[in-house]
């Protein structure tokens, strides 16, 4: 990775927002439709850390995505302050066991958490086994994704402010 | 931060109601999720005390809809007001996008609208974030009470910064999405100044003109990064230390690097750049062992030779030479 210093004023935005073009979702898709091919988990789930999802992939019961991903980075939030108190920097990996499915949430690079269901057609071993690789392999990700340029065409609409106001009007008044 | 995701053609916002204990804050989630039309709300979820005091935060997505081709969706969030909950309270700061303060009108709570408002600014500092610099609406709740404070008065007391700030009586319903709505155009309108194409809010001059198209190109930067470089450049380090400097770090033997690579959090190029004083070192032990053995040998050798040497004499003389 670039050091941020160093970084070119494009590099720096891109580092410092969360933006996440098609083609880089294209890849992370990609890996996580094989992630789950060999570990045998039902779903898995990118969520950054402030609880935005980024990306999924497999099958998810429930339809309020946003609320798990707010979840999800809350209590990953949480642990990192247990592990503050503990002396550590923060849990790069943490486990929910339930009677039918489990949660299995791993760090990856400082910003997402992946996250995976799981039920009883596969093993903890397995996940954790096949999510350690797929981590890495996303972090290598984004740190393409960071060091090259935009794609072209990718910004929002010259007019999103004005829309903005107009469907604010609508909801609010 | 504002997530800007174009492959799902979203964007997403975080925006935290921030207080004193007992102030109004879930009230007004909660009339939120009552008064918004089915189709923009998510479920409210509420990780709270058998008391039904906010433990946690209170939760609720709520999607404005298509917006000039980018779903935009907010994340609403209450934090716990009570004093002791701070840990809690900072980790649901994390990555906001705008705060509504709600303060309580109740003269007697002044002190503490002021002592929260105080923590906020203090909370966000650790995150690098300075409380001018984000978008923030001040709500003046409880309006209905007797011995309300007058509104000039806690104006004085609360509005430090000269932000917008609402009258609201939060339980009835009055005055929660007038706040709601204003803090929503201003958090989505700091997402619209990041455009460089806008000539008011250009990147400034002193950017090399060969980079102004990519940063015209890239919607995601925040004003706040972009204009208010003190603020940002000491509000993202601590993020960037998390990304960016694991190779430094490995280098200098910090502990925390191998966890990190464990995890995949550092890139390569970091991860090789953290390994060279390890292979250094290696390779440093390695020369050193050559030597030893050599001169072993060497010495091994001359042992032998005179032995040899002592073996044939007494052979051939009859009586050992030494």
């Amino acid at each position: 990775m670039v050091d941020p210093n160093q970084m070119s004023r494009n590099q720096r935005l891109r580092h410092d927002r969360l933006t996440f073009y098609k083609e880089d979702i294209d890849r992370i898709d990609k890996l996580l439709a094989e992630f789950l091919r060999l570990s045998g988990a039902k779903c898995a789930l990118l969520i950054d850390k402030d609880g935005h999802l980024v990306t999924k992939r497999g099958e998810l019961r429930t339809v309020d995505i946003d609320t798990i991903s707010a979840l999800v980075a809350g209590s990953f939030a949480a642990t990192k302050e247990m592990a503050r108190l503990l002396g550590e920097e923060e849990f790069t990996a943490m486990f929910h066991q339930g009677q039918r499915d489990n949660i299995q949430l791993s760090l990856v690079g400082d910003r997402t958490l992946l996250t995976i269901l799981f039920d009883d057609r596969t093993t903890v071993g397995m996940v954790r086994l096949y999510a350690g690789e797929t981590a890495k392999k996303l972090a290598d990700i984004y740190s393409d994704a960071i060091n090259r340029e935009p794609t072209a065409g990718s910004e929002l609409n010259e007019e999103y402010g004005t829309d903005a106001k107009k469907t604010l009007d609508k909801l609010f008044d | 931060m504002v997530q800007i995701n174009f492959a799902l053609k979203e964007v997403n916002c975080k925006v935290v109601f921030y207080g004193p204990g007992m102030s109004g804050k879930t009230t007004n989630l909660e009339i939120v999720h009552q008064k918004a039309p089915d189709e923009n709300k998510g479920e409210l979820t509420s990780i709270s005390t058998d008391g039904d005091r906010t433990l946690f935060f209170d939760f609720m997505p709520l999607d404005l809809g298509n917006v000039a081709g980018m779903r935009t969706k907010f994340q609403l969030y209450t934090v716990p007001g009570q004093v002791y909950y701070n840990s809690t309270r900072k980790l649901v700061l994390q990555g906001v996008d705008g705060i509504i303060f709600v303060a309580d009108s109740d003269p007697d709570k002044m002190d503490e609208n002021v002592e929260s408002y105080a923590n906020l600014i203090e909370n966000l500092a650790e995150y690098g974030k300075d409380i001018r610099e984000l978008p923030h609406v001040i709500q003046y709740n409880k309006r209905d009470l007797p011995n309300a404070l007058p509104v000039a008065e806690i104006d004085k007391i609360m509005n430090k910064f000269g932000v917008p700030t609402f009258e609201a009586v939060a339980y009835t319903g009055e005055g929660v999405f007038p706040t709601l709505k204003t803090l929503a155009a201003m958090v989505l309108e700091s997402i619209e100044k990041i455009d460089g194409r806008n000539p008011r809010k250009a990147a400034p001059t002193s950017t090399p003109a060969t980079e102004a198209a990519p940063v015209a190109a890239h919607a995601s930067a925040s004003p706040r990064a972009v204009a208010a470089k003190p603020a940002g450049a000491v509000g993202r380090a601590p993020r960037r230390t998390r990304g960016a400097r694991p190779a430094a770090a490995t280098a200098a033997g910090a502990k925390g690097a191998p966890r990190r690579r464990r995890a995949g959090a550092p890139p390569a190029g970091g991860a090789r750049r953290g390994a060279r004083p390890a292979n250094a070192g290696r390779r440093a032990v390695a020369v050193t062992a050559s030597k030893k053995g050599g001169i072993g040998l060497v010495v091994g050798l001359t042992v032998m030779l005179l032995v040899a040497a002592a073996g044939v004499a007494y052979f051939f003389l009859g009586n050992p030479p030494f």
